[in-house]
C-alpha cells in the first residue's frame, strides 16, 4: 500500500513569545492509501488542529507534512488552495455548503473550478448524489435539507474533485444517531468498495467503532495508534 | 458562470441590505445628475437672458468704442454693414444701436445710465425687452422722444408711466445737451442690475441729441445657432479686420468664466456625493462579508482561489450597481422632464439672484453627453467601495475562518 500522508515531528505552537500552548506537539504519523482511520481524543487534544494542517488549511510551526512524498508546509497560500483542490476533500463538523447553491451545484462547484467538461460534471454529480442517496434532493437549497443530508452532500462535494482522500472533522457532531449511522455505512461503502481514504476526528463512539484505525491524541501528541476491527 | 450565479443570489439573500446599496447607487446618480441639470438650467438661463437682453450673439463696434464709449467711435457705414449682415444666411436678425451714457433725472433725483437707441422694428427681433415689458407699450404709439426703462429705476427715480424725464448726454461735438422724454414702457428682464442701469429710446431721438446722424455705434447680431457664435465670428473678423466682433463670451468673459467655474464646481459636489455612496456601499459590503466569514473560508478550504473570492465580492457590488445605475438614471429622466417643464421656484432668494442676472425658476437642462461619464463615474464608485470589503475577504484564514459562527 502507498503512503499518502507522512507526518514528521509535527507541532503547532500557539502564543511562542509569551505562554507557549502547544497544540499538537511533535506528531510522527503515516497513513496509507485506502485507510479509513479515526483520530480521537478529549476537547483540546488537537485534533482539529492536526487536520487543519494536514489539508494546508494552516502552517505548521515546525516539522513536515508530506502528501504523497510533497512537503505542503514550503507552499505558498495560493499554491495550498490549488493543491486542496486537486488532492483534498473536505467534510466539516458543521456541513458548510454553499447556501445559495442547490445539491447539485454545490456538488458541481468544486469541479467547475477544477474546469471539467460540463459531460464529465454532469454524469459525476448524478453519480455521487445518487451514492448519497440524495438523486430527488438535487434542486433542493441546503436549508430545504435535513442536517444529515447536507452532511450526505459535504460527503458528495468532497468526493466530486476525486481527491486523494477526505479529511472529516466531526463529521456526525451535529447529526442525530439515524443520520449519523447512515452517513457512516455511505463512508464506509465509499472506502470499502472505491478504495477512498479517510482521516475523520470525532468523540462518537459509534464514528469510532466503524474505524479500521485508531489513534489517539492527548495534549497534541500520540499516545496510541491501534488497529480496530469495525463493527 | 458559477461565479455570476453564487454572486446573483448572494445578493438577495439579505434583501433589505441589497435594496439598500441599489437605492444608494440610484439616488446617489439621480442626485449627482439632478444637480447637474439643476446648474446646467441655471447657467444657460444665465446666458440665454444675457444675449437676449443685451449682449446677442455677435457684436460689431468700432474698436476705440467699448473702451470710453466715446460718442464719435461710430462703425464706419454702419448702416450699409448692418443690411449686409441681415442678408447672410446664418445670421437670424440684426439691430444697430446708438449707445451713449449720461444722466436721467426727474424732479427730485438724478442716476447715471447706458442710453440705447434702437430701431424698435430691428430690436424687436434681437431683445426680450418688448417681452419683459410689464407696463405700457415699446414705442408702439410713436410719438416722439419716447423713453422705455426699467421698473427698478423707476422706483429710484420716483417716476411712473407717461412720468416726463431729462437726459443729459455729451454731444458728438462734445457740448452737453438735454432731452426731455416721457416714460412710455417699463420693463423688468431677469437682471436687475441691467434694468437698473439701461434705458431705451429710439434710434432717430437720441441720434438728434448726440448729432450723430444716421450712424451707429453697435451692431447686434442674433444667430440661428448661437454653438456656431465663434466661427462666425472667426469669418468676420477677417472680413472686417478694421473693426471689433467680439461673440458674447468675449464681452462678457466673466460669464464664461463662470459657466466654466460651474462646471468644475458641478464635479466637485458630485464627487462629495460619490464620496458618501462609496463609504455608505464599503459599511454595507463590508457588513455582508464578515457575516459570511465562514463560508469564505469553506470557499477557500475546498479550493476557491483568492482571485475568484476577491471577484465575487467584486460582482456583487457590481450587480448591485447594474441594477441601480438604471434606476438612477430613469429617476433623473423623470424628474428632470417635470421639473423642465414646470420650473423650479427660488422666488425666496428672487433678489439675490436677479441682482446677479439669475432667473427665479430654474428649468433643469441635461446634456445626453453628460449621462454616460456620470453614469460611468457612479459605477466606477461602487466597484471601487467593494475593493477593500474584498481584499478584507482575501485575510480570512480558512481554518479560523470555517469555524466562524
Amino acid at each position: 500500500m502507498n503512503t499518502i500522508i507522512e507526518l514528521h515531528n509535527l507541532s503547532k505552537v500557539y502564543n511562542p513569545k509569551t505562554i507557549p500552548v502547544y497544540a499538537v506537539n511533535g506528531v510522527d504519523l503515516q497513513i496509507e492509501e485506502g485507510e479509513f482511520t479515526a483520530l480521537v481524543g478529549p476537547s483540546g487534544s488537537g485534533k482539529t488542529t492536526l487536520l487543519n494542517l494536514i489539508g494546508g488549511l494552516d502552517y505548521p510551526s515546525g516539522g513536515e507534512v508530506k502528501i504523497e512524498g510533497v512537503d505542503i508546509t514550503k507552499m505558498n497560500e495560493n499554491k495550498l488552495i490549488d493543491f486542496r483542490l486537486k488532492n483534498i476533500g473536505f467534510v466539516f463538523q458543521a456541513y458548510n455548503l454553499i447556501p445559495v447553491l442547490t445539491a447539485r451545484e454545490n456538488v458541481e462547484f468544486v469541479m467547475l473550478m477544477q474546469k471539467k467538461p460540463k459531460i464529465e460534471r454532469d454524469k459525476l454529480v448524478a453519480d455521487l448524489l445518487t451514492e448519497v442517496g440524495l438523486s430527488d434532493k438535487r434542486d433542493s437549497r441546503p436549508s430545504e435539507l435535513s442536517g444529515g443530508q447536507q452532511q450526505r452532500v459535504a460527503v458528495a462535494r468532497a468526493l466530486a474533485s476525486k481527491p486523494r482522500f477526505i479529511l472529516a472533522d466531526e463529521p456526525t457532531a451535529n447529526l442525530d444517531s439515524k443520520s449519523a449511522t447512515n452517513l457512516l455505512e455511505i463512508m464506509a461503502k465509499l472506502n470499502k468498495e472505491d478504495h477512498m481514504t479517510f482521516l475523520f476526528s470525532t468523540h462518537d463512539q459509534r464514528v469510532i467503532d466503524k474505524a479500521r484505525r485508531i489513534v489517539t491524541l492527548v495534549d497534541g501528541k500520540v499516545i496510541s495508534d491501534t488497529k480496530n476491527q469495525p463493527h | 458562470m458559477m461565479l455570476l450565479k453564487i454572486a446573483w443570489r448572494n445578493i438577495w439573500r439579505n434583501k433589505m441590505r441589497s435594496i439598500v446599496v441599489l437605492s444608494s447607487v440610484a439616488i446617489g446618480l439621480f442626485a449627482g445628475m439632478f444637480m447637474i441639470a439643476f446648474f446646467q438650467g441655471l447657467m444657460k438661463q444665465e446666458v440665454d437672458n444675457a444675449i437676449e437682453t443685451q449682449l446677442s450673439h455677435i457684436q460689431v463696434h468700432n474698436p476705440v468704442f467699448p473702451e470710453d464709449k466715446e460718442v464719435g467711435a461710430l462703425i464706419e457705414n454702419g448702416s450699409g454693414l448692418l443690411e449686409k449682415f441681415k442678408q447672410d444666411p446664418a445670421v437670424k436678425a440684426a439691430s444697430g444701436r446708438v449707445i451713449t451714457t449720461g444722466m436721467i433725472s426727474c424732479a427730485s433725483t438724478a442716476a447715471g445710465v447706458e442710453i440705447h437707441g434702437i430701431v424698435v422694428s430691428d430690436e424687436k427681433n434681437i431683445s426680450s425687452v418688448t417681452v419683459d415689458l410689464t407696463e405700457g407699450s415699446y414705442f408702439s404709439r410713436g410719438g416722439k422722444n419716447e423713453i422705455v426703462i426699467g421698473k427698478k429705476l423707476a422706483g429710484k427715480l420716483a417716476v411712473q408711466l407717461h412720468s416726463k424725464i431729462v437726459l443729459t448726454i455729451q454731444t458728438k461735438s462734445g457740448d452737453l445737451t438735454a432731452g426731455s422724454f416721457r416714460v412710455a414702457g417699463l420693463f423688468r428682464s431677469r437682471n436687475s442690475s441691467f434694468d437698473e442701469t439701461t434705458v431705451f429710446t429710439k434710434q432717430d431721438d437720441l441720434a438728434q441729441l448726440l448729432g450723430t446722424g444716421k450712424e451707429i455705434h453697435e451692431i447686434a447680431l442674433l444667430l440661428k445657432d448661437g454653438k456656431q457664435a465663434d466661427p462666425i465670428a472667426a469669418s468676420y473678423k477677417k472680413q472686417y479686420p478694421s473693426l471689433l466682433v467680439q461673440t458674447w463670451s468675449e464681452i462678457e468673459p466673466e460669464m464664461a468664466m463662470l459657466t466654466g467655474l460651474m462646471d468644475q464646481m458641478m464635479y466637485i459636489i458630485i464627487g462629495i456625493i460619490l464620496l458618501a455612496l462609496m463609504f455608505g456601499i464599503i459599511n454595507t459590503m463590508l457588513m455582508a462579508v464578515l457575516e459570511r466569514q465562514r463560508e469564505f473560508g469553506m470557499l477557500m478550504a475546498i479550493g476557491m482561489n483568492k482571485v475568484r473570492v476577491f471577484f465575487m465580492v467584486l460582482l456583487e457590488s457590481f450587480m448591485l450597481t447594474c441594477i441601480g445605475l438604471p434606476a438612477g438614471i430613469l429617476l433623473t429622466i423623470v424628474f428632470v422632464r417635470y421639473f423642465a417643464s414646470r420650473g423650479i421656484d427660488l422666488s425666496a432668494f428672487s433678489e439675490a439672484l436677479s441682482q446677479l442676472g439669475f432667473s427665479s425658476i430654474v428649468y433643469p437642462e441635461l446634456q445626453q453627453s453628460m449621462f454616460l461619464p456620470i453614469t460611468l463615474m457612479t459605477a466606477l464608485s461602487a466597484i471601487l467601495s467593494a475593493i477593500y470589503p474584498a481584499l478584507k475577504a482575501l485575510q480570512f484564514k480558512p481554518a479560523v475562518a470555517i469555524h466562524k459562527i
